[in-house]
């Protein structure tokens, strides 16, 4: 016990003079926050801009629809004098979308028959798309309106025109919509389990080896429980540092981003943000035993780090159908370790009941599988030959 | 003491060594010479226990490498082959490391790398990291974190290859104390130079097997050549061993 903690305390030493270790530690797992952060200020400006902002409108010819301008002023749309060619400007994407207004419009207004205006608009740009969307309902109600207004001046109720009243119902709750985007902090919590211990894990194994350490070390008095131990505990410290520093970062970013203005409801309280670091937690053996296993069969520190530089996107597949095809959890599922966390994870961020029994069988089943790859590691280091590597 | 009973060690298909016997004493500076690939470097690692002998047996002070290894390894200071420190600790924290795995405690063990530092005098280089260092200056590193525990038997593989000219005197110097203070010492070179100035005993180590052993004066005699380096060729068969 006492020589764990040696090469325990030494591991943490050494690494914290490493500025790879350290990075991957401590940069890395703000990856995910910094992510979402942007993700929904770049989505709450966008809803910003759409509702209250007014909608500049260039009109060509507002002098024949006095009317129709008024309404469309009403509605929210600030008229501008029109651009000399507006399809150019509209191509070139100066303007959303230009109303023309043709001389013709007062004759055809008053004699009855529909009145032509042109909406100038590139179908194709996607950041205008919120504008022309606004112009055309405009539009459209306005001349739904004086349609009606036309059909009552007739006698004739405008109800008839309508075969159909179509509504819709979304069922769709504030939550749930803001879950879509909580489907992937699962996945950046599994990074930072995979990520923070990374380069220590490495350092540790096939760095030792590499730089000539790892043999004369072994001749000391230590049995290679204990060496192993030592090291997959100074592991579990750096991924320990990681998975809370993700974790925080999504607490505070989840409170103080302005998720209301989504019209999303996003929660993460104090005791979720705790559920979800104790389901964790089990990942953490697993990850860190793993790395030390794969580090220690390479040949070479750089080899150890494209192969474990992958293995965080293996439990990543799993977690992108979840994000795309949320699936029903059920027990069986949780015989998968990280995958029955990471459906966990998304229920307790869903605001969800989560089964005690489907925590204790994925926990179990994790937390046996660390075990069994810790075992094997302390094998594996018992061998002579792990001491010279693959020649 | 270190004793060396009938050892033999194959990787695969390659047999590294075919029965080696022979015996370090304790106050004696034995030396295990032999051309590269002779099985030298097999032999130590066998004796420092990170390599089990597939027969035969090895010991230290009477215990034996493969039943009693934890005994056996708080016996000895090694060196091996590859001695790479930890390149972001300083010196001294290098040696406390080892230090404290053999463990000493806190005053006893800073008493033990004053002393050994004083003994190699690396005191300007105490507390730097040893990431820059020159290769003597790394060597020291490495032989004073294997002997911080003071052990009784010094196992040293080619200790001096590639040091300047300095340097060796120096490292032959303490070798020589560590002698003085009644100690084993078993160190391999290839360089048969380097074994006739230091060792009092020399086994000659050649395809695995034991050729020859004894004092310089007794290896000529076993000859019948006049001096050591014609008793080396005639021995191993070639002059491997003597470019320097």
């Amino acid at each position: 016990m006492e020589r764990i903690r040696i090469i325990f305390a030494k591991e943490i030493r050494d690494n914290l003079r490493d500025r790879r270790t350290l990075s991957g530690a401590l940069i890395y797992p703000l990856l995910g926050p910094i992510l979402i952060a942007l993700v929904f200020t770049v989505a709450g400006r966008t809803v910003l801009t759409q509702s209250e902002n007014p909608l500049p409108l260039p009109v060509v010819g507002a002098e024949y629809a006095p009317s129709l301008i008024q309404f469309l002023q009403q509605n929210g749309a600030q008229i501008r004098p029109a651009p000399a060619d507006p399809e150019a400007e509209v191509r070139a994407g100066n303007y959303d979308a230009v109303l023309i207004i043709p001389e013709t419009y007062g004759k055809d207004f008053t004699a009855g028959r529909p009145a032509t205006v042109q909406l100038v608009l590139d179908d194709s740009r996607q950041s205008a798309a919120p504008s022309i969307r606004r112009a055309r309902r405009m539009l459209y109600s306005y001349s739904q309106q004086l349609g009606s207004l036309r059909l009552l001046a007739r006698g004739i109720n405008p109800g008839v025109t309508s075969a159909l009243a179509v509504e819709e119902m979304d069922v769709a709750t504030p939550q749930s919509q803001a879950a879509r985007i909580l489907g992937m902090l699962p996945y950046f919590i599994i990074f930072s389990v995979f990520i923070g211990g990374m380069y220590l894990a490495i350092d540790t194994t096939a760095g030792e080896r590499e730089r000539g350490s790892l043999e004369p070390l072994v001749i000391n008095p230590v049995g290679r429980h204990e060496l192993v131990l030592g090291k997959l505990g100074a592991t579990l410290v750096f991924t320990l540092v990681a998975v809370i520093e993700t974790l925080l970062g999504f607490y505070v970013m989840l409170n103080t981003l302005p998720a209301e203005s989504l019209g999303m409801k996003i929660s993460l309280g104090l005791g979720a943000l705790l559920l979800v670091f104790l389901l964790t937690v089990p990942m953490m053996l697993l990850a860190a035993a793993l790395q030390m296993i794969v580090a220690t069969l390479t040949r070479s520190y750089k080899e150890a780090q494209t192969y474990l530089g992958f293995m965080p996107l293996v439990p990543a597949i799993p977690g992108l159908f979840l994000a795309l095809a949320p699936v029903k959890t059920k027990a069986w599922m949780m015989l998968i370790p990280t995958f029955g966390e990471q459906l966990l994870i998304n229920q307790v961020m869903r605001g969800e009941a989560v089964l005690s029994s489907n925590v204790l069988i994925s926990a179990a089943t994790t937390i046996t599988s660390g075990i069994a790859l810790t075992i094997m590691a302390i094998l594996m280091y018992g061998r002579e030959r792990i001491l010279f590597g693959r020649q | 003491m270190i004793e060396v009973m009938d050892v033999h060690k194959s990787f695969g298909s390659i047999q590294a060594l075919r029965g080696v016997s022979f015996r370090a004493p304790d106050g004696h500076i034995t030396g295990l010479l032999g051309p590269n690939g002779a099985g030298k470097t097999t032999t130590l690692r066998i004796l420092y226990t990170v390599l089990k002998p597939d027969r035969g047996s090895a010991s230290v002070d009477g215990y034996n490498t493969l039943t009693d290894a934890r005994e056996v390894q708080r016996r000895i200071g090694a060196l091996p082959d590859a001695h790479g420190l930890y390149p972001r600790l300083t010196a001294r924290e290098n040696i406390r490391y080892y230090g404290r795995l053999h463990g000493l405690k806190e005053s006893e063990l800073e008493q033990n790398i004053d002393g050994i530092m004083a003994m190699l005098e690396m005191k300007e280089i105490a507390h730097r990291r040893t990431g820059g260092f020159s290769h003597g200056e790394r060597l020291k590193v490495a032989i004073a974190r294997a002997l911080v525990h003071a052990p009784r038997n010094i196992l040293l593989d080619e200790p001096t290859n590639g040091l300047d000219v300095m340097s060796i005197r120096n490292i032959r110097a303490f070798i020589r104390r560590l002698r003085d203070e009644g100690k084993t010492v078993l160190f391999s070179s290839h360089v048969m130079q380097e074994v006739s100035a230091l060792c009092d005993r020399i086994v000659v180590i050649g395809r695995g097997q034991v050729a020859a052993s004894g004092t310089a004066e007794e290896l000529r005699e076993q000859t019948g050549q006049s001096n050591l380096e014609d008793a080396f060729v005639s021995i191993i068969g070639s002059d491997e061993g003597l470019e320097r």
